[in-house]
C-alpha cells in the first residue's frame, strides 16, 4: 500500500492500526500484547539497584522487546519495580553513545576505535610523564560487573600505574564499608533479605525503601496471618516507607546518633542487653556504657525532637525483640558522620547480640547493582578481596597470585572520589577518567566539580548514553555497552552474586566496558602481563575466584553456571559472623563511642532552611537511563520542592509556584513547589535526579572524614518565588548541560574549595 | 467461566504462572500444599454476580509498578496509562497519613461510557461483569471520555480511538490474574466475585478519600481503607489545574451551529426568507457538519453515531442536526422552485417546512447542550449550559440577521436576480433582539462563574480557578469585549462587522466552556506531565 494511501486512510479512521494493538499468547508467560511476545527469554539480573531482582528479557530479532520478574528467583520472586518492568526501552534510544568521540578544534567529532585508544593511552602517557603518574585520576562505577571492576583495577594501578581510584560507590557506600570496617575489622553486610522475614522488629533508619528498593517491601509483609512484626521507620520526612511503619520517628536532621546511643543506654539500663556476647565477642563495652550513660531520653528528645516515650518505646522493642533487624541507606552514609553513624549502629547489634542470628543483622542496604561487587573485586579503598593496603601478608598474597614483584603493589590507597576532584581543581590531578557515572549531577558543589573537569589537560568519559551533563566536557567520549549487552556478575547488598546476561549486541560501535579495558592494555602493551590469556569476562571471573579464594568474599566456591543455574548464590550464606568470630586482631567486634555532632551547615537568618535531598520511585540516578524511558519519564517529567504548609504560609507562596533554592554556593531555579505536610517545618525537599534543576549546584561538599562520603543530606538554603527571568521555556528530556562549549579554563582558580 | 489457576496451583507447582501469583512469604521454595491464596477467584461465576478490582490501601507502597505493567501489557503509548496511581494526604507534620490510590476501570453496574457510547461500542459482559470497549466499533467522539466519572476511557490519537482497562480479559479467560494484579509487589491489588444486586444496595466499600463518589455510576471496585485515616485525607493534586483540550472543531460547530439555526429564525421571522438568503444559511450548515466529523478520530464513521439514538445524546444531536440539515435544504429548495416558478408549491408546504427546519434546529441545539450535561463534568452540567447554547443562538442570529436584509437587497441591486420574487413582506430587522440576547448571554456567563466560584463542589470551584488563572482571565474579557462591540456596530449600522464580532465573542466563550471544565477524576500524582 502507498504510503499516501495509509496516511489517508489513518487520518480518516479506515485504518487504526489494529496490526500494532494485538494481542497473543507467550509461552510461559501467557497473553499479552503481541509487540511484548520473544523469539526467547534470556534470563539475567536487573541493572539498577542492589536489591538484584532477577528478571527474564526478552529478546526478538535482536532487539528486547520485554522484560519479566524471574518468578524462581529468591529476590523478587517474580516482582519487579517500575523500572525494572520498562528497563528493556533503556537499550534502543536516541541517548545511546554509538561511537568514539574525539574532541578536534573545541568539537567531539567521531574517530574510529583505533584513533581513540591511541590518543587516549598517548594523552595520558604524556600527562604523566610531565606530571607524575598520579596526575591522572580514575572514577569508576557500581554499575560495571564485577570482572569489569576487577579487570579495571589492575589496569589503573599496574598499568597506568596510579593510585588515584576511587568508585562513585564513594558517593553512595563507602559510609557503610568504613563502619563495618570500624566494628567488625571488615566491609561486609552481615544479613540478608530473609532476616526481614524473621525479625520481630525491623528498625530503618534513614531508608525510603519504598520509593528506592520498592522489591524489598514485601520482605516486610504486613498482611494478616503473617508473623506479627513492627516495623519503625527513623526518617525526618514522611516518606512512603513512613507510611507503611507501625511507629514513625520523625527525627530531627543528624538526630539519628543521638536516639541510637539513646537506645543502646535505655537497653543497658534495663538489662536488655547479651552480656554474655558482649563479654566473648566485643571489645570496650566498660566505656561505651559510660559514654551512653549521658544520652538519656530527656536530653536526646530535644536533640532529636522525638518524644522520651518515643525513644524509650523503640528501645524497649529493640530490647525484647527476639530478632531485631536495622536496615540502613543514605539517611545515614551520605554524612560526615556517616561512618561512625554506622558504628554506632553496630554497637545497637553487638550489645544485644542482634547480630548472626536469623532474623538479626544490622544492615546496610546497598546503591547500585554491582556496588557490593566492585568494593570486594576493587582496587580502591582496599586490594581485591577486602585485603588491606597496609598489610604486608596481604600484598604478597596478590603478588604471588598475579606473579608480579610485591614492589607494585601500594602500602597506602590513593585519593578517594572528593580528594580526586579537589587535586584536579588543585592542579594535581591533570587527566581523568569517568566510567559510567555522570559527576555533572551527582557529585556535590557542582562549581567546584566543573573546575574541576575544566581544568584538566584531558578528560576522558567512559559511558552507554551521550551526550550526558559529564560527556559534554569530555575531550574523548569512549561508547561502551550496557546492562543486557554484556556478560558477567552482579553482587547484591545481601551478598548474592547473580549473573547479568547479554541478550543484545551494543549499538553502534558501543563495545563493552571489559573490551575496551583490554584493547586499552593492549595498546599499552601491558596485556600479557595483566591478562595472560584472557579473551572474555569469565577469564577475569576465573581469576577472580583464585583472588578471593579462602577470603570472606570466596567467589571460589560457585562457578558462573552454579550462579545461573541457582539464580544468584550469596557467599558467605544467610548471615556472617554466626560464631562470633569477627576479622580482627583478636577476633572481637569493637564498640565505639560514637559522638552526635550538628551538621556542618546549620541554618541561619539568611538561609534559613534544612535542604534535604533523595530520590523518587520512577527514576534512576542521574536520569541517563530513566529519562529515556518516556513512560517513566512522563510519570516524573520533573523535579519539585517540598515545603511545610506552615513556610509556605510565611513565605506567601501557593502550590505550584516555580520557586529557587538558594545556597551559599549557587541556586536552582524553576523548581515546582509541593507545599505538604510530609516535611517538617523549617525543612525542604527535593529530589536529585534532575540536572535541569540540579541540587547538586546548592549542596555542600562537605565529606565524612573516614569514608569521605558527601553530606548530601543537610545544607542551609533559602527559598524564593523564581523571577520569570529564570523560568525555563520548556522542559526537554535531554536538558543541554550547564554550557555548551566548556573550554577549558586552565589558567583559573577555585573560588568555592 | 471457570478460572482454573487454583487447581493449577495445586496440581502443577513448579508451573512459573500459578506460582506469579502466590502471596506467602514461605514462597521459595514453594511445596505445593503452601499455595495458599490466589489473586483471581477460584471458583466460577454465579447468576448475578461479576469481577471486580479490590484495591487494598494500606498495602500499597506507591511503586507504580501496576502502572508500567499495564502499559507493557497492553503496548499503550507511554502518555496515556489505563490504569493510574494518585496520591492522598492528610494530617499535620509528624502526624501527617499519606496513601496511594491504584485504579483501572472499576467496570461499573451504571456505567456512563455505555449509557453515552452513540456507536455502542461499549458492552457490559454478560458473564464477567467486565466493560468491554471494541476499538472497531469506536468512532473516537470520546463522549465516553466526558461520561466517566473516574476519566478511565483515554482517547488514543495514534488510533483515533478510545481504549480502557478491559480487567485483562484474555488473561482472566486463561486463568491468569490481569498484569497490575501480576505486578503488584504487595499483592494489593486482587480480583473477587461481586453480587450485582447486593452491591447496588450498598456500595459504601467503593468510596475512597481522593475518589468520586462511587454512586455515580456505581463502582464495582472495592477499596480497603486505612483505619481511621480517612477523614483528613485530601488529594495532593487539588492544586493542579490544568486547561482540558479545547476541540477546537466543537468550538467551531457548536457556534456556527448556533449561528445558522439563529439567522434561520431570525429570516424566517423577519421574513428574509428568499432563495438566496436560506441557499447562504444552508451552505453554512453545510460546512459546519462537516466541521463536526472532524472532532471524530474515524471521520470516515460518523455515519455510526446515529446509531444508538434511543440512548445518548450524541446520536440525537446528530440526528437532529442532520433532519435540520435536510429540512432546511428542503425548504431552499421548494423556496428556489417557488420563486423561479418551476413548479406549483402549495403554501402549507412551505409553510410547515419554515416550522419544521428551525424547530429541528433549536432541538439538535438543545440536544447539543444535552450532550454536556453529564455528572463528569461538573461544570457543564449545570442549566447554564442550554442556556448560552440557546442564547449564543439569539445573539448570532440577531447580529447576523441584518446582513440578511442586504442578500434580500441583492435581489433588487443586481438586475440579474429580479426574476427572483423579493419577500413581499421584508422589512428591516430591529436592533433590540440582538442587545437583549446580548445583555442575557453576558448576565447567563456571570451568573455561571460567580455560581462556580462559591460552589461547594471543587470541580465547580477549581474551573473558576482556571477561568482566573493569567492565561485564561484575558479570553474570558475580551469574549465580552466582542460582544460589547457587536452591540455598538450593530448600532453604529455596521452589521458586516458586527456578526463577526459577536461571532469572535461566542468563540471566546465557547473556548474557554471547553478548556476550563475539571472533570471528575481520581486523586493522581502531584508531579505529572500534562496528560498523564
Amino acid at each position: 500500500m502507498s504510503p499516501l494511501l495509509t496516511q489517508f486512510k489513518r487520518l480518516v479512521g479506515i485504518d487504526i492500526r489494529s496490526e500494532k494493538y494485538t494481542y497473543a499468547k507467550d509461552a510461559t508467560f501467557g497473553y499479552t500484547a503481541t509487540s511484548r511476545v520473544p523469539d526467547k527469554w534470556v534470563k539475567t539480573t536487573c541493572g539498577y539497584c542492589s536489591v538484584g531482582c532477577g528478571m527474564l528479557l526478552g529478546v526478538k530479532d535482536n532487539k528486547a522487546v520485554a522484560v519479566r520478574g524471574n518468578p524462581d528467583h529468591p529476590v523478587n520472586r517474580g516482582k519487579l519495580c517500575p523500572k525494572g518492568l520498562s528497563e528493556h526501552h533503556i537499550l534502543e534510544n536516541p541517548g545511546r553513545s554509538k561511537q568514539p568521540l574525539l574532541r578536534k578544534d573545541g568539537v567531539l567529532t567521531p574517530v574510529s576505535w583505533d584513533e581513540a585508544l591511541d590518543t587516549m593511552v598517548e594523552r595520558f602517557r604524556d600527562i604523566q610523564s610531565r606530571h607524575g603518574n598520579e596526575s591522572l585520576g580514575v572514577v569508576g562505577t557500581g554499575q560495571l560487573l564485577t570482572e569489569e571492576f576487577y579487570t579495571l583495577g589492575k589496569l589503573v594501578q599496574l598499568g597506568l600505574r596510579t593510585r588515584n581510584h576511587d568508585g562513585n560507590t564513594t558517593l553512595c557506600m563507602a559510609s557503610a564499608v568504613s563502619g563495618y570496617k570500624l566494628s567488625f575489622g571488615s566491609d561486609g553486610p552481615p544479613g540478608s533479605y530473609a532476616d526481614m522475614e524473621q525479625a520481630d522488629l525491623i528498625l530503618l533508619i534513614g531508608a525510603n525503601i519504598a520509593d528506592n528498593h520498592p522489591i524489598l517491601c514485601h520482605r516486610v509483609d504486613r498482611s494478616p496471618g503473617t508473623k506479627p512484626r513492627k516495623l519503625v521507620v527513623v526518617d525526618p520526612r514522611v516518606t512512603k516507607t513512613a507510611m507503611m511503619a507501625d511507629i514513625h520517628l520523625a527525627i530531627k536532621p543528624r538526630g539519628d546518633i543521638a536516639l541510637i546511643n539513646s537506645i543502646a543506654h535505655i537497653l543497658i539500663r534495663e538489662g536488655l542487653i547479651d552480656t554474655e556476647y558482649i563479654a566473648q565477642h566485643t571489645n570496650g563495652f566498660a566505656e561505651f556504657a559510660e559514654f551512653v550513660s549521658t544520652f538519656t531520653p530527656a536530653h536526646v528528645s530535644a536533640v532529636t525532637g522525638l518524644t522520651e516515650a518515643q525513644i524509650i518505646e523503640t528501645a524497649l522493642l529493640y530490647g525484647r525483640a527476639k530478632a531485631a533487624f536495622i536496615g540502613w541507606t543514605m539517611g545515614v552514609n551520605h554524612s560526615t558522620q556517616g561512618a561512625v553513624t554506622v558504628a554506632a549502629i553496630n554497637n545497637l547489634a553487638l550489645i544485644t547480640g542482634n547480630i548472626g542470628r536469623t532474623g538479626a543483622a544490622p544492615f546496610s542496604i546497598t546503591g547500585q547493582c554491582n556496588a557490593m561487587g566492585t568494593r570486594e573485586s576493587g582496587f580502591t579503598s582496599s586490594l581485591p578481596g577486602y585485603r588491606k593496603f597496609d598489610n604486608p601478608q596481604d600484598r604478597e598474597d596478590l603478588a604471588r597470585i598475579w606473579n608480579i614483584p610485591v614492589d607494585r603493589i601500594p602500602t597506602a590507597r590513593g585519593l578517594a572520589y572528593p580528594d580526586i576532584i579537589e587535586a584536579a581543581v588543585q592542579g594535581r590531578i591533570k587527566a581523568l577518567w569517568f566510567i559510567a557515572t555522570n559527576p555533572a549531577v551527582s557529585f556535590p558543589n557542582y562549581k567546584l566539580l566543573e573546575q574541576a573537569l575544566r581544568s584538566v589537560e584531558f578528560l576522558v568519559v567512559q559511558d552507554g548514553f551521550h551526550p550526558t551533563p559529564t560527556s559534554e566536557f569530555a575531550d574523548l567520549v569512549l561508547p561502551a555497552a550496557i546492562w543486557g549487552e554484556k556478560e558477567g556478575t552482579y553482587t547484591n547488598s545481601e551478598r548474592r552474586v547473580s549473573k547479568a546476561n547479554p541478550a543484545v549486541r551494543p549499538p553502534g560501535e558501543a563495545r563493552p566496558d571489559f573490551d575496551i579495558f583490554l584493547a586499552l592494555a593492549e595498546k599499552m602493551g601491558v596485556r600479557d602481563e595483566l591478562y595472560p590469556n584472557w579473551k572474555t569476562p569469565g577469564d577475569a571471573y576465573q581469576e577472580w575466584q583464585r583472588v578471593s579464594a579462602g577470603r570472606m568474599c570466596d567467589y571460589s566456591k560457585f562457578s558462573w553456571q552454579q550462579i545461573d543455574d541457582a539464580n544468584g548464590i550469596q557467599w558467605g550464606g544467610e548471615s556472617l559472623y554466626r560464631d562470633g568470630v569477627f576479622p580482627t586482631a583478636d577476633g572481637r567486634a569493637k564498640l565505639h563511642l560514637v559522638p552526635c555532632e550538628p551538621f556542618v551547615e546549620q541554618p541561619d537568618a539568611e538561609y534559613d532552611f534544612i535542604l534535604n535531598t533523595g530520590r523518587t520511585v520512577e527514576h534512576w540516578h542521574t536520569r541517563t537511563k530513566t529519562a529515556e524511558v518516556e513512560l517513566l519519564d512522563n510519570m516524573v517529567p520533573n523535579a519539585w520542592l517540598e515545603i511545610n504548609p506552615a513556610d509556605a504560609a510565611r513565605l506567601d507562596l501557593k502550590p505550584h509556584d516555580r520557586v529557587t533554592v538558594h545556597s551559599r554556593r549557587g541556586a536552582v531555579a524553576d523548581l515546582e513547589l509541593r507545599i505538604t505536610g510530609i516535611v517538617a517545618p523549617g525543612q525542604v525537599f527535593m529530589p536529585f535526579h534532575f540536572a535541569e534543576t540540579n541540587s547538586n549546584i546548592v549542596t555542600l561538599g562537605a565529606f565524612d572524614p573516614i569514608s569521605r562520603e558527601p553530606n548530601f543530606k543537610q545544607c542551609a538554603v533559602r527559598i524564593e518565588r523564581t523571577p520569570m527571568r529564570d523560568r525555563r521555556k520548556q522542559i526537554s528530556r535531554r536538558p543541554a548541560p550547564p554550557n555548551l562549549n566548556p573550554h577549558k579554563l586552565h589558567a583559573s582558580s577555585p573560588k568555592n574549595l | 467461566m471457570s478460572l482454573p489457576l487454583h487447581e493449577l496451583a495445586h496440581n502443577d507447582s513448579t508451573n512459573a504462572i500459578v506460582r506469579l501469583t502466590e502471596n506467602g512469604i514461605e514462597f521459595f521454595p514453594a511445596p505445593a500444599a503452601e499455595v495458599k491464596t490466589s489473586l483471581i477467584p477460584a471458583r466460577p461465576l454465579g447468576p448475578g454476580e461479576q469481577y471486580r478490582f479490590h484495591f487494598d490501601m494500606t498495602r500499597c507502597i506507591g511503586c507504580r509498578s501496576c502502572e508500567v505493567a499495564c502499559n507493557e501489557q497492553n503496548n499503550t503509548p507511554p502518555d496515556l496509562r489505563w490504569r493510574r496511581i494518585g496520591e492522598i494526604e492528610g494530617g499535620t507534620y509528624p502526624n501527617t497519613d499519606r496513601f496511594y490510590l491504584s485504579m483501572g476501570c472499576n467496570h461499573c453496574l451504571s456505567a456512563e461510557c455505555i449509557k453515552g457510547c452513540p456507536v455502542d461500542a461499549y458492552t457490559k459482559d454478560s458473564i464477567t461483569g467486565i466493560v468491554l470497549h471494541s476499538a472497531d466499533a469506536c468512532i473516537g467522539c470520546q463522549y465516553c471520555v466526558w461520561n466517566c466519572p473516574y476519566s478511565v476511557p483515554q482517547f488514543n490519537p495514534e488510533r483515533g480511538v478510545v481504549g480502557k482497562c478491559d480487567m485483562c480479559h484474555g488473561r482472566l479467560t486463561d486463568g491468569l490474574e490481569p498484569a497490575c494484579v501480576n505486578a503488584c509487589p504487595e499483592a494489593a491489588i486482587e480480583i473477587e466475585i461481586v453480587d450485582q444486586l447486593e452491591w447496588r444496595s450498598d456500595y459504601a466499600a467503593g468510596n475512597a478519600p481522593g475518589m468520586p463518589n462511587a454512586g455515580v455510576t456505581i463502582s464495582t471496585t472495592r477499596i480497603t481503607l486505612p483505619e481511621g485515616a480517612q477523614a483528613s485525607l485530601e488529594r495532593v493534586d487539588i492544586e493542579t489545574l490544568r486547561p482540558e483540550h479545547p476541540h477546537w472543531s466543537l468550538v467551531w460547530m457548536t457556534s456556527l451551529i448556533q449561528l445558522s439555526a439563529g439567522t434561520l429564525v431570525a429570516a424566517l421571522l423577519s421574513h428574509h426568507d428568499g432563495p438566496i438568503t436560506l441557499t447562504l444559511i444552508l451552505a453554512l450548515t453545510a460546512f459546519t457538519l462537516n466541521i463536526s466529523v472532524l472532532h471524530l478520530g474515524r471521520p470516515a464513521y460518523a455515519w455510526r453515531a446515529l446509531k444508538m439514538w434511543r440512548r445518548s445524546w450524541l446520536s440525537r444531536e446528530v440526528l437532529l442536526f442532520g433532519l435540520f440539515f435536510g429540512a432546511l435544504a428542503t425548504l431552499t429548495a421548494a423556496t428556489w422552485i417557488d420563486s423561479l416558478h418551476l413548479l406549483p408549491i402549495a403554501p402549507i408546504v412551505l409553510l410547515f417546512l419554515k416550522v419544521c427546519a428551525p424547530v429541528f434546529g433549536i432541538a439538535g441545539i438543545l440536544a447539543s447542550a444535552y450532550i454536556y450535561l453529564v455528572p463528569a463534568r461538573p461544570a457543564w452540567n449545570m442549566l447554564h449550559t442550554p442556556i448560552d447554547f440557546l442564547l449564543s443562538s439569539g445573539v448570532l442570529g440577531s447580529a447576523a440577521a441584518p446582513l440578511l436584509l442586504r442578500a434580500t437587497n441583492l435581489q433588487r441591486v443586481i438586475p440579474q436576480l429580479h426574476f427572483i420574487a423579493p419577500s413581499l413582506t421584508a422589512r428591516s430587522f430591529p436592533l433590540w433582539p440582538l442587545v437583549l440576547c446580548s445583555v442575557l448571554w453576558m448576565l447567563n456567563h456571570i451568573t455561571r462563574a460567580i455560581r462556580l466560584h462559591h460552589s461547594e463542589t471543587y470541580e465547580h470551584r477549581a474551573a473558576a480557578s482556571l477561568l482566573n488563572t493569567d492565561s485564561l482571565r484575558g479570553t474570558f474579557l475580551v469574549g465580552f469585549a466582542f460582544i460589547g462591540i457587536a452591540i455598538m456596530l450593530s448600532l453604529a449600522g455596521m452589521p458586516l462587522l458586527a456578526l463577526p464580532a459577536a461571532l469572535a465573542g461566542v468563540l471566546s466563550a465557547r473556548y474557554l466552556f471547553f478548556v476550563s471544565v475539571v472533570p471528575l477524576n481520581m486523586a493522581l500524582t502531584f508531579v505529572r506531565s500534562v496528560h498523564a
